[in-house]
């Protein structure tokens, strides 16, 4: 698994700052790309970001009123760092298993 | 073996200076041996569907594009027709193309260039017009993917004159196997086993064959990858990870399993498989294919003719069955499983003539 | 994205021909709203089962309800028969195919689906890009070599349309005034790569006329102008006059399947640029502006579609792995003794299911 950090994006010219609003999501969550994760406030209006990726949600950053710098982490998202695959799975490593066993006169000539 | 012959084994593998050991998973060391490539290379050309922006279907030129431009790896419209045959056309340009067919079962739209055109061009141009050709086909089951994205083909293009047919068997024989195959001046079929791109596995970049390797250093031919006395299973691809546990737990009841990687399946190394079965006089060849004309009647035949007089046993052959290759639910009942694996070891073991 | 239904060489909608179907009713029109939520709300929780482990992948068609639901609703499955890919869901909910059966071929229970082709007059799902067109053409000429008035229609996408089998199909179609539809979903994307980067011209539609074929290039988030165009082709094809292309222009809204990240390529800013309002909200406005649905009736659709999918999840969870035996069983009519052995040793040899 690796950890992807996402910062608070520049919302509008010259904008420095956000106020965390109201979180959409929670950590253990698993959101989609461009779902709504967190409303924030800002000069100049409340907006609701949308997920960039999809991915288990790790931590947020900021309760509400708190302050957020741009460039700042908000959210930082758990994605797997192995299943690159475009369709089916990660075959599991798994021991061994069986059922045959295995019985021979070996003649070592 | 000389010692001329080694040392130029090992300075295959990057210029002088030693890189050591890495731990990589297959598909980073395929990215890195195609990143190799191209920067030796400029006449390297690596493309196909997906292959730019988004750096593969398994992020196998993840990075590439970035790295050595639009113009060296790109992203082709959908047709893997058109892409092969677009191939032919370069090579005969003086480049060296390392197209991709996203999944094994892709290969089928572009088998009219490959067997026709391809596979034919040197000998048609008498030699004039080679194929530096390096197709890559991520191959073989093991993922629960959609259908057709899980076939193994390795008997359908060996078959086919003008073409060598190559599978790697972990990250280190990926790295040194493509970058060996994306050098040659002949076309290459580069099946990669993509139930294993994510396992990892130690690459140790300065030499690809162990010294005193009858190959002199260079990945040419068939590999020993267990040492054992008394039977010799034959693999390639994902099934020689397989081949090697079903070793271990062999060597529980005491019995001594030497597992070959066949690593080129065309050309087959024939001295390699014949010493080993000469040692261990009983021989199992594994494969995910089709059991009828698969490649593992080819193998037997080989060993039959190598072996006849001291063989034990006749060569078992435990395959995929003469079906098409079934849905995820079903595919764990068709690839060669521990089990069916130690069936065929215990019939060989149990023979008796007359 | 231009969507405005364009002439194109004289081979434009006005040269359709073949008997005008009177206009959708309110009520046909109040079908074709719940149709949508239906498969909207099919396709994104089939996205939550795969996330929950439920199923291994899917390929999600998150805004091309329109065009799906408003092609497969021109069909009359008593005499037509559709060809689709492997993103068509919306347009097999359409004609009423069992959608537990449809969507077993994402458990990976069955390449194809569990549905039977010939009774739901849907043909096996098809993973190979571009890989069923031609068979629509070779069925529409079976229905002229018969006499029969059914009419073919085979689904592709802007990808497909560069594989050389989508051309050789137009041509045959065409030299053989095959009865086919030629639907096109133009959504943009093929994985990662932009129509632009794959659509030499820029239109599918425009290809139509090299083969002397009429195309329709619509608005493929209309469903009322998808259903319509599908119902003008359908009657021009029936009325023996050969076959016709229509390029629904839309937006694969999401990633190309569960596995994909679409932020590799494309971003946030982009899609929102690209893909336009959403066909299912506009549909909504548009019913409700015109006075054909009210609140109550869209509440209704979505509770429907809410149980429906609990019935099709709980068809699915209960969903078992086929028989191995089926893995040799249907190979052939016929079997072979070979064949019959390797059943005999996988059955001695496995654990099986």
């Amino acid at each position: 698994m690796a950890e992807i950090s996402f910062p608070l994006p520049d919302l509008g010219e010259g904008l420095i700052e956000a106020t965390v609003l109201e979180w959409l999501v929670s950590p253990g969550d698993q959101v989609e790309r461009n779902q709504p994760l967190v409303e924030v406030e800002t000069t100049k209006s409340a907006v609701e970001l949308p997920s960039p990726q999809a991915g288990k949600v790790v931590r947020i950053h900021g309760g509400p009123g708190d302050k957020i710098n741009v460039g700042e982490p908000l959210i930082v998202f758990e994605v797997p760092d192995n299943t690159a695959g475009i369709v089916g799975t990660v075959p599991k490593e798994e021991a061994p298993k069986r059922r045959v066993r295995l019985s021979a006169v070996l003649d070592e000539d | 073996m000389s010692n001329a012959t080694l040392e130029s084994g090992a300075a295959m593998a990057e210029g002088t200076a030693r890189r050591g050991v890495e731990q990589l998973s297959m598909q980073q060391a395929l990215n890195r041996a195609l990143d190799e490539v191209l920067a030796a290379n400029p006449k390297a050309l690596v493309f196909g569907e997906d292959c730019g922006r988004l750096g593969g279907v398994f992020r196998i030129t993840d990075g590439l594009q970035a790295k050595h431009g639009t113009g060296r790896v790109f992203d082709t419209p959908l047709a893997e027709s058109g892409i092969l045959g677009m191939s032919v056309g370069l090579a005969m340009a003086g480049f060296h193309p390392i197209p991709e067919v996203q999944f094994d079962g892709f290969a089928y739209p572009a088998v009219n260039q490959i067997v026709c055109q391809i596979a034919r061009m040197n000998y048609r141009s008498r030699g004039t017009m080679p194929m530096p050709i390096t197709l890559r086909v991520p191959s073989f089951g093991g993922i629960r993917a959609p259908e057709h994205h899980g076939e193994s083909l390795e008997a359908l293009f060996a078959h086919v004159p003008g073409l060598k047919v190559v599978s790697p068997s972990n990250p280190h024989e990926a790295y040194h196997l493509l970058k060996y195959a994306a050098t040659r001046p002949d076309p290459v079929i580069f099946m990669e086993p993509k139930s294993r791109y994510w396992q990892k596995g130690e690459v140790d970049f300065d030499s690809p064959d162990p010294a005193g390797s009858p190959t002199g250093g260079s990945p040419t031919g068939a590999k020993v990858m267990r040492a054992g006395r008394h039977l010799t299973l034959v693999a390639w691809g994902a099934m020689v990870a397989r081949c090697l546990q079903v070793a271990e737990l062999a060597a529980e009841d005491g019995i001594d399993i030497e597992v070959l990687d066949l690593r080129w399946l065309k050309p087959i190394d024939e001295a390699t498989l014949a010493a080993s079965v000469r040692k261990t006089r009983r021989a199992v060849v594994v494969h995910e294919a089709p059991l009828t004309s698969g490649l593992g009647a080819e193998v037997a035949q080989l060993i039959t003719q190598a072996c006849f007089d001291t063989l034990k046993a006749p060569v078992e052959r435990i395959t995929g069955f003469d079906v098409p290759y079934p849905s995820g639910d079903l595919e764990d009942e068709y690839i060669p499983n521990i089990d069916r694996i130690l069936f065929g070891i215990q019939r060989v073991l149990e023979y008796k003539r007359g | 994205m231009d969507t405005s239904p364009s002439p194109l060489n004289g081979n434009d909608a006005g040269h359709l021909s073949g008997p005008h179907a009177e206009p959708l009713t309110a009520e046909q029109l109040r079908e074709l709203y719940s149709l949508m939520v239906a498969v909207r709300h099919l396709d994104t929780s089939a996205i939550a089962w795969q996330r929950q482990g439920l199923i291994p992948g899917y390929a999600p068609e998150l805004g091309q309800e329109a065009a799906q639901v408003g092609s497969g609703y021109a069909v009359d499955t008593t005499r037509d028969f559709v060809f689709p890919t492997y993103r068509e869901m919306g347009v097999a909910r359409a004609m009423g195919v069992d959608m537990v059966a449809y969507m077993s071929t994402h458990k990976a229970t069955w390449h194809g689906g569990l549905y039977n082709p010939i009774e739901s007059r849907l043909a096996p799902i098809q993973a190979v890009v571009g890989g069923s067109v031609l068979h629509a053409v070779g069925w529409a000429h079976g229905q002229t070599l018969d006499q029969a008035d059914g009419v073919a229609m085979t689904y592709f996408g802007d990808g497909a349309s560069s594989q050389g089998d989508i051309h050789e199909a137009m041509n045959f179609a065409a030299v053989m005034k095959a009865p086919v539809v030629f639907f096109v979903q133009n959504n943009g994307w093929a994985i990662s790569v932009p129509t632009e980067r794959q659509v030499a011209g820029g239109s599918v539609a425009a290809r139509a006329a090299g083969y002397g074929m009429p195309a329709l290039r619509i608005d493929g988030n209309d469903v009322v102008a998808v259903a319509e165009a599908t119902r003008r082709a359908f009657a021009h094809a029936r009325a023996g006059n050969g076959p016709v292309l229509i390029e629904a222009m839309t937006y694969r809204r999401g990633p190309h399947s569960t596995s994909d990240d679409p932020g590799r390529y494309r971003s946030l800013n982009e899609e929102r640029d690209d893909a336009g309002e959403d066909p299912l909200e506009r549909f909504r406005k548009q019913l409700l502006a015109d006075g054909i649905a009210d609140d109550a009736f869209f509440a209704e659709a979505l509770a429907a579609a809410k149980a429906e999918e609990d019935d099709i999840r709980a068809g699915i969870q209960a969903l078992g792995s086929r028989p191995g035996t089926e893995m040799f069983d249907l190979v052939f009519q016929e079997t072979t003794p070979a064949l019959q052995a390797q059943a005999a040793s996988w059955r001695e040899e496995s654990e099986h299911v």
